[in-house]
């Protein structure tokens, strides 16, 4: 809050914020010019294949050299964790499993052996403070006019070298005025170096504009062939991701498709309809919370905005500064500069705070902007909930691996047959093209071990019909149990229960008859019942809701979590009234509320008998942004079928976590007074990192974690500790070629090379299925290594971890502490939003 | 080694050194483009040319007006054209919001004293700070092209006016790529003569007024407005010369616009779905207005209050009685079903000028129709209408 509250308050301290300095229209702040003049920078989110929404909060866009930084996922590859691993050194790549050949979505892009970049500092004399009329000036001298060159006004980059260390350069200027330019060579870059690799990117940027596509955050859209889904009011624009760097062995080019999600919709229309949802009373307010945070783009130039605040006391009919001084409405701005007449002289107008491309200056630049002149982007948190929406939308976007293969064969195509494009690469020097092919391995299947029975699954997708007959591993039985359900649907209890008994025999695990509550249709109503009859004695409350309104779960959830904890069964009236679907909901929710009694239902073949595993994952609250919730979940017995987790809510700006002793050091006490003794070896999966905050991780958070390690263990007896950091959402894919056409890698798939990145111990395993569009390999990089495992049992523990999600009788894609930190974690951040309740701990209640 | 080379940097040189010179307030570059903005704005031409485009600014500003259709760009610096080229192209809002007329924007590389019939029948050409920079055999020759040649119905041409120079500091020409620059007698003697022998009108004006004491200088630009005599006898050359195309096309665009059934189906639809949207939530509010009056609590003074916040258009009484004339929306059970004819009656739609008949084809697809095919139906309550009341 306090970020909104600071823009208030100082767009009130000037009586109408329109006249404060450097609170202009957006287009007003425009800074960089050519050369690789750049886009707005912005915070995008598109969706990004097969379903997932991906927010990414980068500000790509700006040249390297503008701003002297480096991209934030460069950052990261300045981490070189691996030289420290003495064990995978040499090697880091595993030998079990069948080898399999696959194509990734990486072109190669050759360069000459001996190729260097030669950067050049260039000062003038006297000195210009125009950017544009020096780069005009030396972008025009003959010297230069037939060199490949970039050149932001300081920085110059060559393919070839110049002749002298130090070039003294004249140009007149049309004044006359002779002007000396001094060119002094001040590095020759090799192709791996960073700074390289960054001009290579803004060499492709360049490329892609040239094949009309428009940058949006770091990707590049083709808005001319639109996607259109008029029923939900949203256009999706094509286009790819992209970006070049150096793989494990070589520079590379990663290219995926992308789609950018448009509303047809101005900002003024959205906050039109809200009124008349809302009313008045609550309108300001409601418009604050839809619509801060959201990114629009604006009508009369290329550039997306946040929107920071929303600015009542400003009108269009009020004026503001120009940067020359002058001072003019907006409206009558819109009309002399883009001819365009506001229809609306009552809207407010929209704070957008940019963020700052010159380090020096660090109060953020705000800007005004029209809401009738902004469109939406991305979803809204209310279409994300909305299936039918996401379903139309993952209609359009999910493509199948045959498909994005054509994409990015037209990509390449397209890149290769512009000439433009061509020459571009060509001045440099750079051969772009051949989709690369590697060998990955799948590594064997896992047997599942039910109570008497082992079982090879006969799809390892989906194994709920293998274990149709089986006991599962041990439950507690359920006797003393409450169920509160609406008067409505009173009817559907008694189908429910003796479904629930008639699946729940099989499986070993005993229920006996619930006291069943009959509540009214209100959140209240519900609350107030759980309050009354809920006692510790209770082992379980089953609700059943009339609707999927978010108040009811959550006030059920915070009660039941954390004032009085019991683990609870939320359970939606539409989903028991489904035809033909009783049996299946009541198998689903049987394996849940054994799961939350405390109850293992299957396991996997653990070969390493002492081992902890411990999933980590870090979001931010829902309702309070400056709140971050760490989810801790670790294992405490051997067969890894128990957990123990934590969540703490800290306040800090990054994600990252200040709480990791404490909850492993309670992990650790957990697991000795289990196992009289601690694990031997845990490994941590750390999911929920973001761009470039891997060195945090290891600078910050690894030493927390063993500094817990080495005080609950003094000594020898201390137990090994790897770290390895789980990431999701990657932008590698992989497809298995068979014959003349392309499919996804089966579940156990391992890329370990070629893909990787020389600098890390990392590997790619695909380890779920997608029926359909194309899956996506989860990323995985060992970033602290002393259990020393070899590169092939820290993959193929891996694969097993991400069998036991209790949740889903089938494989995931992440190790299923992950998947438990995770869940954990989203109960937390949108529902509960404090610290459950230690008592629950030992159990999995937040499935 | 010392190399020396022009600067292109187009009358800029005010910012060069700043405490020589005169300032003009606009710059002198941004007074001209208004000048020509202003006659675009009077005499709303369809095709429009801007002969030595250079770095295309001058272009970037007219694309905005919606009379433009064709918009050419001609310079002999390719790399300049190539380097601009995408500063032409359409903005990303374009594409959501398109223009009514298409348009298509082309960069030509060449000579202004070649003649390619691409470039017949304009309306306006302009020569912005061209001619000084023609050697003397090119400026023999400009006249007959363009003028005689293109034959535009209306050229510009601006050139400094020398009289102005002794007003700056040690210059004797502004640009050392200038060949001459022109007392306001000769550069008119130049127009008349020119403007005479090809039966045009001409006027002369400029920009950039003199400091106070020095107005006998005359304007620092001075520009001469030609308009072609209206029945004019022949059309020169033009008919037997088709299709001479001696300049390289670098780079050419083509905006949406509603003129693309494409275009005008994701525009119709999308009007209307936001209108049919604004409909439906309208009776929805009534409703609940209305079941608030039958009970006796006290009612919140919900939309008489905070009139600051009530936003959307204000319809004129023309609308609004256009509005009120057509079929109202019903309600069939759950149903919520608004005429087409009352939907093309609100400004967005109206404005587009589809018939009904063809707006019913153009949305079928999109919408769910009544039986009849004459209105729109939706449901009336959905999964999100209660969203924001409920937190």
């Amino acid at each position: 809050m306090s970020g909104r509250a600071r823009v208030r308050a100082r767009g009130g301290a000037c009586g109408h914020g329109a006249r404060e300095a450097g609170c202009a229209p957006g287009h007003l702040t425009a800074t960089s010019a050519s050369p690789g003049d750049s886009q707005a920078s912005s915070r995008s989110s598109s969706i990004s294949q097969p379903h997932e929404v991906a927010v990414s909060s980068d500000d790509g866009g700006r040249t390297f050299m503008e701003r002297g930084t480096a991209r934030q996922d460069f950052v990261d590859l300045s981490v070189c964790t691996r030289e420290k691993l003495a064990h995978v050194k040499d090697c880091k790549a595993g030998s079990s499993g069948i080898p399999l050949r696959l194509v990734a979505n990486l072109f190669s892009l050759d360069l000459p052996q001996d190729w260097q970049l030669h950067q050049y500092h260039v000062t003038y004399s006297p000195d210009l403070a125009s950017r544009r009329l020096r780069i005009a000036l030396l972008y025009n001298h003959s010297r230069l006019l037939d060199m490949a060159k970039t050149f932001d006004g300081t920085t110059l980059f060559l393919s070839e070298k110049l002749d002298q260390k130090v070039t003294e350069l004249t140009s007149e200027t049309q004044r006359g005025e002779t002007i000396r330019m001094t060119v002094t060579l001040t590095g020759e870059l090799s192709s791996s170096s960073p700074v390289c690799i960054q001009f290579l990117n803004v060499v492709f940027r360049k490329i892609f504009k040239k094949l009309r596509m428009y940058q949006i955050g770091r990707n590049f859209y083709k808005p001319s062939e639109p996607v259109e889904i008029p029923q939900y009011k949203l256009t999706l624009w094509p286009g790819f991701t992209v970006s070049v760097s150096h793989f494990e062995s070589r520079l590379l080019l990663n290219a995926d498709v992308s789609y950018k999600v448009l509303r047809n919709e101005t900002v003024l229309e959205f906050m039109t309809d809200l009124c008349l949802r809302t009313g008045t009373s609550h309108f300001t307010e409601m418009c604050q919370k839809q619509l801060v945070g959201l990114i629009v783009l604006t009508r009369y130039n290329n550039k997306t905005y946040r929107i920071d605040d929303i600015d009542w006391s400003v009108k269009p009919t009020h004026v503001f500064q120009k940067r020359d001084g002058s001072e003019v409405t907006y409206m009558d701005y819109y009309k002399q500069q883009y001819n365009i007449t506001l229809s609306d002289l009552n809207q407010p107008v929209l704070v957008s705070l940019l963020k700052r491309k010159r380090k020096d200056n660090a109060e953020p630049q705000m800007v005004h902007l029209i809401p009738e002149l902004c469109f939406l982007t991305g979803l809204s948190s209310q279409a994300i909930a909305d299936f039918h929406l996401m379903k139309a939308v993952a209609e359009e976007t999910r493509l199948s691996p045959v498909g994005r293969q054509q994409q990015l064969a037209r990509l390449v195509d397209d890149i290769q047959r512009n000439q433009v494009a061509r020459f571009e690469l060509e001045t440099w020097g750079l051969h772009f093209g051949r989709q690369i092919s590697l060998t990955g391995r799948v590594v064997p299947s896992e047997k599942l071990l039910l109570q008497d029975y082992t079982c090879l699954p006969a799809s390892a997708a989906d194994w709920s019909k293998d274990m149709r007959t089986c006991k599962v591993l041990s439950s507690q039985p359920l006797n003393r149990w409450l169920v509160i359900c609406c008067a409505r649907a009173e009817n559907l209890i008694e189908a429910l229960l003796s479904c629930l008994r008639r699946v729940a025999g099989p499986m070993g695990f005993n229920v006996g008859y619930p006291k069943i509550i009959k509540v009214d249709d209100r959140p209240a109503a519900f609350l107030r019942a759980i309050q009354l009859h809920v006692n510790p004695d209770v082992q379980l409350v089953m609700c059943i809701l009339p609707s999927n309104q978010k108040n009811y779960y959550d006030s059920i959830k915070k009660y039941l979590s954390s004032d009085c904890p019991v683990p609870s069964q939320c359970v939606l009236t539409r989903t028991l009234n489904k035809q033909g679907m009783m049996m299946n909901v009541a198998t689903k929710i049987a394996m849940q509320m054994t799961c939350k009694l405390g109850g293992e239902l299957w396991a996997v073949e653990i070969p390493l008998k002492s081992l902890m595993v411990v999933g980590i994952d870090i979001c931010r609250d829902a309702l309070n942004k400056d709140v971050v919730v760490v989810g801790f979940v670790a294992s405490i017995n051997c067969r890894v079928t128990r957990w123990f987790s934590r969540c703490v809510l800290q306040r800090t700006a990054a994600d990252i976590a200040d709480c990791l002793k404490v909850c492993l050091t309670g992990a650790l006490n957990k697991w000795y007074k289990h196992n009289h003794d601690l694990p031997s070896r845990i490994i941590i999966y750390r999911d929920g990192v973001g761009n470039g905050q891997l060195k945090t991780v290891l600078e910050y958070e690894v030493p927390q974690l063993l500094s817990s390690v080495s005080e609950c263990g003094p000594g020898t007896s201390s137990s090994r500790l790897s770290v390895v950091v789980v990431r999701k959402r990657c932008l590698l894919r992989f497809f298995s070629e068979t014959g003349h056409t392309v499919q996804n890698p089966p579940p156990g798939t391992v890329v370990d090379s070629e893909a990787t990145r020389a600098e890390w111990y990392d590997f790619y395993l695909v380890s779920q299925t997608a029926n359909r569009g194309t899956v996506s390999p989860t990323h995985y990089n060992v970033i602290y290594d002393d259990n020393g495992l070899k590169p092939d049992h820290m993959q193929r523990l891996t694969f097993k971890l991400c069998h036991l999600y209790y949740n889903w009788p089938g494989l995931i894609s992440v190790p299923a502490p992950c998947q438990y930190a995770h869940k954990l974690t989203f109960l937390v951040a949108q529902s509960i939003h404090k610290e459950p309740s230690l008592e629950l701990a030992s159990n999995l209640f937040y499935l | 080694m010392e190399m020396s080379c022009n600067s292109v940097v187009g009358g800029n040189f005010e910012e060069v050194c700043p405490e020589k010179v005169i300032r003009f307030k606009p710059p002198l570059y941004k007074q001209r483009y208004q000048f020509v903005r202003d006659l675009v704005d009077r005499h709303e031409p369809k095709k429009v040319a801007d002969l030595g485009c250079g770095d295309t600014k001058l272009l970037k500003l007219l694309k905005i007006y919606p009379c433009i259709q064709l918009l050419v760009g001609v310079d002999i610096n390719e790399e300049k054209l190539h380097s601009n080229g995408h500063h032409l192209s359409p903005y990303l809002g374009e594409f959501v919001k398109p223009r009514d007329l298409d348009l298509t924007v082309t960069l030509y590389h060449g000579s202004v004293v070649e003649r390619d019939s691409r470039l017949l029948g304009f309306d306006l050409i302009t020569c912005i700070e061209l001619i000084e920079h023609l050697n003397s055999d090119d400026l023999a020759r400009f006249p007959e092209v363009v003028f005689g040649y293109l034959s535009p119905s209306m050229i510009v041409i601006s050139t400094p006016n020398a009289e102005f120079n002794p007003l700056f500091p040690t210059v004797t020409l502004r640009d050392a790529d200038h060949k001459f620059e022109w007392s306001r007698m000769e550069f008119q003697t130049w127009a008349s003569r020119v403007a005479n022998c090809y039966n045009y009108c001409v006027e002369f004006t400029g920009v950039g007024t003199p400091p106070a004491g020095s107005e006998h200088v005359g304007y620092c630009t001075q520009i001469g407005v030609f308009r072609k005599n209206s029945g004019k006898l022949a059309e020169p050359f033009v008919s037997q010369q088709h299709d001479q195309h001696v300049y390289k096309a670098v780079y050419t665009t083509s905006y949406p616009s509603l003129q693309q059934e494409k275009v005008l189906k994701f525009v119709l639809v999308g009007e209307l779905l936001i209108q049919v949207e604004r409909l439906r939530l309208k009776h929805q509010r009534m409703l609940r207005d209305q079941e608030k009056e039958l009970d006796p609590k006290p009612s919140d003074t919900d939309f008489s209050q905070a009139s600051h916040l009530l936003l959307g258009e204000a319809f004129t009484e023309a609308e609004k009685a256009r509005i009120e004339n057509s079929p109202q929306p019903f309600c069939e059970g759950e149903k919520f079903c608004i005429p087409l004819r009352r939907l093309l009656a609100y400004p967005k739609l109206h404005r587009l000028c589809v018939a009904e008949e063809r707006m019913r084809s153009l949305i079928a697809d999109s919408v769910c129709l009544s039986n009849d095919g004459s209105a729109v139906v939706v449901d009336l309550h959905n999964s999100w209408d209660y969203w924001p009341e409920d937190n």
